[in-house]
């Protein structure tokens, strides 16, 4: 586990000396919520590579008035699935097939006369060409793709959204900003309380804590920090699992602190929190007065966080999106609909963690070079095959 | 090694009769058990409570009771789980530097070799192999995907591909 605690940049090491680890802190919440800049989404890799091409073979067509026939058949004869892309023709130039397709064959003439006989006169000259392998995502790329090659663009918003420096609206922005900061305090708590953290030039070592809000009320659901160093699989977001899980009264670690509002958290912090965030509903009980104030708080901000759930739309392929008609019928189930926000970026067992629970947002401040799996050295986020893929935003300082 | 494996597929029975997903795990030592477990997902409201993490808890557990070093104790740990351990759980056990892992069917969905290596996260990693009793475990999830998930939304539950 040791190297999991490794800080993300290797700098000078000073331990031991809370004064200072506590003004790093100070100085970080300062950073965090006193800026505007919108947050970063951490997305498929995709998204800024380069095109990348694909060699085919052209067919240079004789007679223009045959472009048309030329290529119904070949649409028929010569599919092209994985470059559907792309427009089959530019000027009198068609493509006919990967070069990849020819196998065994001598010439792009023979392939044609085995797939196309009526198309063997068809052709005055072919050549190689390097063509888009993938259909561009965003409005970028499709302006490079169709330098090299004409081809088919679906607009996605979402993507588009993804890609801009705006992401979420400034009232958004300040809303997440001050939910880290609550991560940064609770780190600061466990250091002046507990003393057992170092700071290596800025960064956090041994230390990771996780906030889990319900973004439809703003509610800070649960808190949790790390505690690696007695039970090396409590990690904080593990916890965190846990003691969302108490919530909807299951769990499974007991811990010396249990108490019905925050499960597994020192009723000291707990004061501590509420007296410095008095503005954030802390754990899940509700009395009636937060309801009502839940309510004047949506009326509000209707706009700015209220529309958070549908902010991607069907196209972002998530399937968690709808929430608010629903929730209340089924109750809360694992972190559905959850925010997560972490010191650090989660380590592979804990974002995967996360991944089984259905968090929907994770947002983090440092990278975890060695075993982050959210940037780091995989973006979960992006495995295709999951059945649960949430949106990550780091950024904050 | 197939009577460790059967053991794991009886505590895998016994999820399924309980209605979660059917994964079944043994710890050994030296060809000795030193803990078992079953997937408990359901019943804890808690989403990582796999076989493997179950048996992780009963080690360490007994660890601090006896006042044993459990890092040096998991080296010499073999796994042995049904279904090819997700890619939480493979992280664990690369955390906790397990000896080896064996398992019976692989995971499409999750799994923390077929769709993600993740030992190539970890230095050293474990070794690691498959296909022991590999029908029996696949057969075990194929009867638990034929019902649905008892505690899942209905929405969510649907969703459910095997
Ligand atoms: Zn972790
Ligand atoms: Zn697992």
């Amino acid at each position: 586990m040791s190297s999991e605690l490794e800080p993300p940049e290797k700098k000078p090491k000073i331990t031991g000396n809370n004064d200072l680890c506590i003004e790093t802190i100070d100085k970080c919440i300062e950073n965090i919520t006193s800026s505007e800049k919108n947050l970063q989404p951490i997305i498929n890799d995709e998204f800024h590579m380069p095109i990348q091409l694909v060699k085919v073979y052209v067919g240079h067509i004789r007679s223009a008035k045959d472009i048309s026939r030329t290529i119904l058949i070949l649409n028929e004869r010569i599919p092209l699935k994985e470059l559907s892309h792309l427009k089959r023709v530019r000027c009198q130039c068609i493509i006919l097939c990967p070069t990849t397709f020819l196998h065994n064959m001598s010439s792009i003439q023979e392939y044609i006369e085995i797939h196309a006989l009526e198309l063997k006169d068809v052709f005055d000259y072919f050549k190689e060409i390097n063509v888009p392998l993938l259909p561009p995502k965003i409005v970028s790329q499709y302006n490079e793709t169709k330098k090299i090659w004409p081809c088919n663009f679906h607009p996605n918003t979402y993507f588009e959204k993804l890609v801009s420096d705006h992401f979420f609206s400034s009232y958004e922005v300040k809303l997440h900003r001050q939910f880290m900061g609550v991560v940064f305090e609770i780190a600061k708590w466990y250091v002046m309380h507990r003393g057992t953290s170092s700071v290596v030039g800025g960064i956090f070592e041994n230390v990771n804590v996780t906030v889990v809000v319900n973004p439809i009320n703003n509610r800070i659901v649960t808190i949790s920090y790390d505690y690696r160093h007695n039970h090396p699989m409590q990690h904080s977001a593990m916890l965190a699992i846990d003691n969302v899980a108490k919530t909807q009264n299951g769990g499974v670690w007991s811990t010396d602190y249990d108490n019905n509002l925050l499960p597994g958290l020192e009723q000291e912090l707990i004061d501590y929190l509420k007296e410095k965030f008095s503005h954030f509903g802390i754990g899940m009980k509700k009395s009636k007065t937060d309801v009502q104030e839940e309510k004047s708080v949506n009326d509000l901000h209707g706009e700015g966080c209220g529309a958070k759930t549908d902010l991607h739309g069907e196209d972002c392929g998530h399937k968690t999106v709808v929430h608010g008609e629903t929730k209340e019928k089924d109750g809360p189930y694992l972190c559905t609909g959850y925010y997560i926000y972490m010191l650090r970026e989660p380590c592979v067992m804990c974002a995967m963690g996360l991944v089984h629970a259905r968090a929907k947002r994770i947002f983090y401040c440092f990278n975890n070079s060695d075993t982050g799996a959210l940037n780091s050295v995989v973006k979960l986020q992006t495995v295709a095959s999951l059945n649960h893929h949430f949106e990550v935003f780091s950024g904050f300082l | 090694m197939v009577e460790f494996m059967k053991r794991a597929l009886e505590l895998a029975s016994e999820a399924l009769a309980a209605q979660e997903v059917p994964v079944g795990c043994v710890f050994t030592i030296n060809e000795n058990i030193v803990a078992e477990s079953r997937n408990s997902v359901n019943i804890t409201h808690n989403p990582t409570r796999h076989a493997e993490m179950n048996c992780i808890d009963t080690v360490l557990d007994y660890c601090k009771e006896n006042n044993i070093d459990y890092a040096n104790y998991f080296r010499n740990i073999d796994v042995y789980v049904t279904v090819e351990p997700c890619i939480m759980c493979a992280a664990a056990l690369n955390i906790l530097k397990v000896n080896q892992v064996i398992y019976g069917c692989p995971n499409d969905r999750f799994g923390g070799y077929t769709v993600l290596d993740v030992r190539k996260f970890y230095e050293p990693h474990y070794m690691l192999s498959g296909n022991l009793c590999a029908d029996e475990a696949m057969a075990l999830l194929k009867q638990f995907y034929k019902g649905v998930n008892p505690n899942a939304p209905e929405s969510k539950a649907k969703k459910k591909p095997l």
